[in-house]
């Protein structure tokens, strides 16, 4: 991409790519954090992804405010201004990432008092795997400008569906065989959603990102997988 | 690289509107040197269309042939089609005066008649009606509320039309268009020497015009073509680089030179 004629507006949208870049590694650490700390009941951990919500808002906020600097001193246009809205959304998706996970990271303490079933630990962190891989590419491939791996990982996301549609209905299982397992499996139903819902924003991302550096929207309509919300499984 | 692109055929569910202006391989020479390079394009009717580009483009010399105002000056031709309503505006056979009550122009500075704002306007309606001075009178008021201008000037109708200021001036040209009854106006960077307020007035009335008028505006402000029109065309160093419906030209163009210019990559 050719130079602005006014070099500061290069250095303006420069600071705003450098804060989504900064706000995606972020968020890609609070969702691996949050779910190592859950696995291992590892409170200090946990502690330190709570605490790093507080950095992820403050980013935003700068983010914000540069943002709409920008659009008020240089009237973007075309790509650039596709670039400032497609970040302020963009930012406001990797926000709730850190929610989330920081909702994840706050539960620790709790399931941690619990027996959890072992094997449920497994079906977990195969979720949170497939989760953090998708919120590490999508500030990857934004970064490398490829519209096509962003398609391709906005449609990826169906196989988290699928996950968390095989892990709620485990925990129900869970619940079932032995009451005293509600309270831990309760608060892990809560986890699993969490990273279902982070897999979302992901997808969000990614239709940003694609009509940012295309300028034409993905599809409205992408499979969605998760199918607990039609039926619960039978008892 | 010129097309032929009717931007109304690609926006979705909406018909067709009807060409006002078709011009068709348009080339121009100021002497030697050819300003427009075979130009092809429709405008539709009554439909705010805007011309943008670096200066030296061809926009401003593309305005000046719809109404062959440059056969003016010497050493200026043009060749190809410009079909106003189907009709060769460029045919030796065109009368000039009734081709320009039919386009009317306004241009970047306001320039109001050394006279009184009511004969500003009665001026041009003289030139080409023969009407009773109350018939005139109606013209005046009707041409000034069309522009906005009538609750500002009503009770100084005698005086001068150069008291008044830049914004005012400036809808004083435009209310002598519309008095004569045009079909398309053509306006030439009309709001760049005015203040903001002025300029949001002349933005306003552009709106309102365009129900009754086919409008053509010329403007280096990007912004301001981006807010009036609802096709804008892009040139370049003579050519028609781009032309589309406005928010596609604004929010993502086809081609990389409109991006650089719109964006302030350029040069």
């Amino acid at each position: 991409m050719a130079e602005h004629t006014v070099a500061a507006f290069d250095e303006d949208l420069g600071q705003i790519s450098r804060l989504i870049s900064d706000m995606g590694d972020l968020a890609g650490s609070m969702v691996g954090g949050a779910t190592k700390a859950l696995l291992n009941s590892d409170n200090a951990l946990a502690q330190r992804v709570v605490s790093d919500d507080a950095i992820m808002d403050a980013r935003q906020r700068e983010l914000d405010d540069r943002a709409i600097t920008l659009i008020a001193k240089r009237q973007p246009m075309a790509d650039d201004l596709r670039h400032v809205v497609g970040s302020i959304r963009m930012a406001g998706d990797l926000e709730r990432i850190g929610d989330l996970a920081k909702n994840i990271a706050k539960r620790v303490g709790t399931v941690g008092l619990s027996a959890t079933p072992r094997d449920l630990s497994h079906s977990i962190d195969a979720m949170a795997q497939l989760v953090l891989i998708q919120v590490q590419g999508v500030i990857e491939e934004y970064a490398a400008r490829d519209a096509e791996a962003l398609a391709k990982l906005r449609a990826a996301d169906e196989r988290i569906d699928v996950k968390y549609t095989s892990v709620f209905r485990e925990l129900l299982t869970y619940m079932m065989e032995d009451p005293r397992n509600i309270t831990a499996c309760t608060h892990l139903l809560f986890c699993a959603k969490n990273l279902e819902r982070i897999g979302d924003h992901v997808t969000n991302i990614a239709e940003n990102a694609y009509y940012v550096l295309t300028g034409t929207q993905l599809p409205a309509n992408r499979p969605k997988q998760d199918e607990t919300a039609m039926s619960a499984p039978a008892a | 690289m010129s097309q032929m692109l009717s931007p109304d055929m690609t926006i979705a569910g909406e018909a067709a509107a009807k060409a006002k202006i078709e011009v068709k391989n348009l080339n121009f020479y100021y002497g030697q040197s050819k300003a427009l390079k075979d130009i092809t394009l429709s405008l539709p009717e009554r439909s705010v269309t805007a011309f943008i580009g670096p200066s030296g483009c061809g926009k401003s010399t593309l305005l000046r042939v719809f109404n062959r105002i440059y056969e003016l000056y010497p050493k200026q031709t043009a060749e190809g089609q410009v079909l106003l309503d189907g009709q060769n505006v460029l045919d030796r056979s065109q009368d000039l005066n009734l081709l320009r009550t039919k386009i009317g122009m306004v241009f970047q500075k306001p320039t109001p008649f050394p006279m009184s704002i009511y004969e500003n306007i009665a001026f041009g309606v003289r030139l080409y009606e023969k009407i009773s001075k109350a018939e005139m009178d109606g013209r005046v008021e009707q041409a000034l509320k069309r522009a906005a201008l009538w609750t500002e000037v009503k009770d100084k109708l005698n005086a001068s039309g150069l008291s008044l200021s830049g914004g005012q001036q400036q809808r004083l040209c435009i209310a002598r268009t519309v008095a004569v009854k045009p079909e398309v106006i053509l306006l030439d960077e009309p709001a760049s020497a005015l203040d903001p307020l002025s300029t949001a007035k002349i933005e306003e009335l552009i709106d309102e015009l365009q129900a009754d008028y086919t409008i053509v505006i010329v403007t280096h402000n990007m912004q301001q073509a981006a807010r009036v029109s609802k096709q804008t065309a892009f040139m370049y160093l003579g050519e028609l680089v781009e032309f589309d419906r406005t928010e596609k030209i604004f929010t993502s163009p086809r081609e990389k030179r409109t991006q650089d210019y719109i964006t302030g990559r350029f040069g």
